[in-house]
């Protein structure tokens, strides 16, 4: 015990001066650029810092972003929901079916929400009302919607991809869209728009209203809220239903952006609701450092894209490939310093004490 | 007498346990109130009936000033009906408040927040938490009732006394007139002591009615206006704190005469059994926390440790028991050096550990009494048979401590966590003395424990003496080292100041060692450190 503490203080230093020693090298990798345009380091900068790469990077953020304003508020509230995937995929294929169906991109949006929620609803008994393990539910959820997803698209489309429907148009705001590179922001997908509104939403909720304060000494202390006169159950209830809400725009966001589901392999969700769960914890449950961590995420996945098309470095492609998820291990190895709800994970029953 | 809580023929059974038993108790409006007991005695079962925690199996519950201010006792006079609690909720809405012995906090929140969580104030339509009202409300409630409490601090950077403030205000920031406290005491500082019965005084003089659950006589007298005592579930009376001593309150807890010495017969010394040859060690932080300790104990012969908390006992006993490693010196156990030993070994040849933490060390709580039984022995024979466990054979064996020790509830499939601190000890007691040991190294073995059980306690340690085993006791209750050691050594920031006959000693010397000073040349205490020292070089010739 006392050698484990020890060692954990010296781990720390020694961690910091990785950090330190990460950053350093970052700051020298852009000045480089900076003062010789014509080396790799600078031709990178420029392709990362264009108009197009920020308006992929928030394109690519819109799933992972709404994926991870979910798992916040179910992890805060005790109940760890590595399910996130699962309902990016379910809502993104019925999104995309709705929309053919319907006819009606925003009523597509809608029911690809609904179906998420009813999919996060099902956890949630499972864990709440079942006790089952979370983690293991989660993967099951995840597990669901992978089968799921394209066996119905090759039921109805007869392929894993579907057919081809409307897409959101991307609102213009006149003027401020001409600013270089920024004015990405102002000539995006609604989306894109929703998202940035979602987070700030999701920051008040938790931070400034009644219900936030609750979803928190739930994961915190249980018992405690409990004997505060609350019911824990329907709190957590209330929250993964949140969670559900929230991936299903992103998941339904991530299909009806590019007009089809591409049910292939890990199909087009592709592990952003597992990348939702590394920005939501290396956001430290905040929903603000969470869209920010999103955009880390997001913007060296773009940026990868656009190494890839632009075959700067001499690297073979699948490793280009890799960046965003090896940013992953580093980020968290070295700046990771997350402080996990109390009784996240714990299942809570209410009544008779013990 | 104006009666704030009227509990009337209270009757609590558990499958196979009945936790109350027939119990009334009436207690006074602006009183302290205060229902003593031994561990298991229903103090806290009966608490839990009035907050509305358990249902009673028969009986009333009566917590209303209009029904119960006429001053007649008899229930069928009250105007009002009987409470049903179902739930706590509704027990806070008849006025009453209850302080768990776990704090009900959550610990990254600010104190304001945990004190209005449930109930915050809104504004905007109940869109937001109005955090400015919310903070007056509290500041108001401490003023009022005289408490220093930083509304804006977190939860986790307060002292547990603070803590227990902001319980005490989150009773009363949801009205509550009557207050139940289980066990206020048992964590705080005898400074935090002393501050939590003057805010009792401050909140009675309020108007205010508190009750609180303990086991120390002392605090019961000192704190209380009335006295219940409860005995197996049973009410055994009522008295006024004023009118009754110390020895007559102990007779009530446990239902005969204690015994305030011990009666310790005489026992042949045998051979040495542990010699700890001028060892050093450090604590977490790598500061050298034992410095050069030397001492021998031997077969028949209770070796006691004293010394205030934190002055290297705790490294000493790991030391010595496997658990940290010494960074000087040696440890033999009869007639090996165990130094390099690893802990199973230590073990397997006949060396018990009563652990100071029992939560930490003693017993992994989420297991039953037969996996906790198990512990130490489940690597060997009776108990495992070529690597599978005797399942048979250590339930029999968890039965046989239950029985033997004591231990209530006897049930040996209810996890650890839901036995009481003092059943608990027991258990560990008992699993550590049927290992047969010939060296029992025992930590605080009654901290905690009531009088019945810290008794039973005692008498086992005697008794293994008496059948020519080691002990080798530490604690920091005096009176227990003092009355069972037939040695006692003081430490001292790491080192052992003196080893002294307890029977010569007085009470001041022992203090003066504790604080690092020397005896004093003419004192009448016999310093046994040579003694000790002589008996090893002749080879554990008896004295």
């Amino acid at each position: 015990m006392s050698n484990a503490t020890l060692e954990r203080t010296s781990d720390l230093s020694t961690r910091r001066l990785a950090g330190i020693a990460a950053l350093v090298a970052a700051a020298v990798f852009v000045l480089w650029g900076l003062v010789a345009p014509a080396s790799t380091p600078g031709r990178i900068l420029r392709v990362m810092f264009t108009k197009s790469a920020l308006s992929a990077t928030l394109r690519l953020s819109v799933p992972i972003a709404f994926a991870a304003l979910g798992g916040i508020f179910a992890e805060k509230s005790g109940v760890i929901n590595i399910g996130l995937e699962g309902l990016l995929i379910i809502s993104a294929f019925t999104g995309v079916y709705a929309t053919d169906v319907t006819g009606d991109i925003w009523l597509g949006l809608l029911i690809g929400v609904v179906s998420s929620v009813l999919l996060a609803a099902l956890f949630a008994v499972v864990c709440i009302e079942f006790r089952a393990d979370q983690i293991i539910a989660g993967l099951a959820v995840w597990l669901i919607a992978l089968g799921l997803a394209p066996f119905a698209s090759q039921v109805i489309y007869g392929g894993p991809n579907t057919a081809s429907v409307e897409t959101f148009n991307t609102i213009t705001i006149p003027g401020l869209a001409g600013i270089p590179f920024f004015g990405a922001l102002f000539d995006a997908s609604p989306m894109v728009y929703l998202m940035f509104v979602a987070t700030v939403a999701s920051w008040y909720t938790l931070n400034r209203t009644s219900f936030g304060r609750w979803v928190i000494a739930s994961g915190e202390n249980p018992k405690a809220l409990d004997t505060a006169g609350v019911d824990v159950t329907r709190v957590r209830y209330a929250a993964v239903l949140i969670s559900g809400l929230l991936a299903g725009i992103g998941g339904a966001a991530l299909s009806l952006s590019l007009g089809q589901f591409v049910g292939n392999g890990q199909t087009m969700v592709n592990g952003k609701g597992f990348i939702a769960i590394v920005a939501y914890l290396f956001g430290n449950y905040n929903p603000v450092g969470a869209l920010l961590s999103t955009f880390l995420f997001a913007g060296l996945d773009a940026l990868q894209l656009r190494l890839q098309a632009a075959a700067i470095i001499a690297v073979p492609q699948s490793l280009v490939r890799t960046i965003p998820y090896v940013a992953v291990i580093v980020v968290l190895a070295l700046f990771g310093k997350t402080r996990l709800p109390e009784a996240a994970g714990e299942h809570y029953e209410s009544g008779e004490d013990r | 007498m104006e009666p704030a809580v009227h509990l009337d023929g209270i009757t609590k059974r558990f499958p196979g346990v009945v936790a109350n038993d027939d119990v009334d108790l009436l207690v006074e409006r602006g009183s302290v109130h205060a229902l003593l007991g031994e561990n298991g005695a229903g103090k806290t079962t009966l608490m839990n009936v009035l907050y509305g925690l358990y249902e009673p199996t028969e009986g009333d519950v009566y917590v209303d000033g209009d029904g119960l201010a006429d001053g007649d006792d008899s229930p069928h006079r009250y105007a009002q009906p009987p409470k049903r609690f179902d739930s706590p909720a509704d027990a806070i809405d008849a006025g009453v408040g209850m302080i768990h012995q776990h704090f009900m906090l959550v610990d990254p929140m600010s104190v304001t927040e945990n004190i209005t969580l449930g109930n915050e104030p809104r504004k905007w339509g109940g869109l937001a938490v109005d955090s400015a009202r919310s903070r007056d409300e509290v500041v108001d409630l401490c003023d009022r009732y005289g408490f220093d409490v930083d509304p804006d601090a977190a939860i986790e950077d307060v002292s547990v006394g603070v803590q227990q403030r902001v319980e005490i205000l989150k009773a009363l920031y949801r009205g509550a007139d009557i207050l139940i406290l289980d066990e206020p005491t048992a964590v705080l500082t005898p400074q935090e002591v002393e501050d939590l019965f003057a805010v009792f005084e401050e909140l009675t003089a309020q108007g205010k009615t508190i009750i609180f659950i303990s086991h120390k006589l002392g605090e019961a007298m000192h704190a209380a206006d009335d006295i219940t005592v409860l005995r197996d579930g049973k009410n055994v009376g009522t008295v006024a704190a004023d009118d009754v001593t110390r020895e007559q309150l102990a007779e009530m807890m446990v239902g005969r005469e204690v015994l305030e010495t011990v009666d310790k017969p005489p026992v042949e010394r045998g051979e040495s059994v542990l010699t700890v040859d001028h060892v050093s060690a450090t604590d977490e932080r790598g500061v050298e926390a034992v410095s050069d300790v030397s001492f021998t104990v031997h077969e028949g012969e209770v070796f006691g440790i004293a010394g205030v908390d934190g002055n290297g006992q705790s490294e000493l006993i790991e030391a010595i028991t496997g658990l940290r490693k010494p960074t000087a010196g040696s440890v033999a156990f009869q007639r090996d050096d165990i130094t390099n030993w690893p802990r199973q070994r230590r073990i397997d040849e006949g060396m018990a550990y009563i652990p100071e933490d029992r939560h930490e060390r003693g017993l992994v709580m989420d297991f039953d009494l037969t996996e906790n039984g198990l512990l130490g022995s489940q690597h060997t024979p009776p108990f495992a048979e070529s690597g599978r466990i005797e399942w048979d054979r250590a339930r029999t064996h968890a039965q046989d401590i239950i029985d033997e020790y004591d231990v209530r509830p006897p049930n040996r499939d209810a996890k650890a966590s839901s036995f009481s601190g003092g059943n608990q000890q027991k258990f560990i007691v008992g699993r550590e003395f049927e290992r047969d040991p010939s060296l029992v190294v025992a930590t605080h073995p009654t901290r905690g424990v009531d009088i019945g059980s810290t008794e039973f306690i005692h008498d086992r340690l005697l008794d293994l003496r008496s059948n020519g085993k080691a002990v080798l006791l530490v604690s920091s209750k005096l009176e227990e080292v003092q009355g069972l050691s037939d040695r006692l050594a003081v430490m001292h920031d790491g080192e052992i100041m003196d080893v002294v006959d307890p029977e010569t000693v007085t009470e001041e010397e022992i203090g003066l060692l504790m604080a690092g000073e020397q005896l004093p040349e003419d004192s009448a205490a016999r310093s046994l450190t040579e003694a000790g020292d002589r008996s090893v070089a002749a080879g554990g010739e008896s004295q």
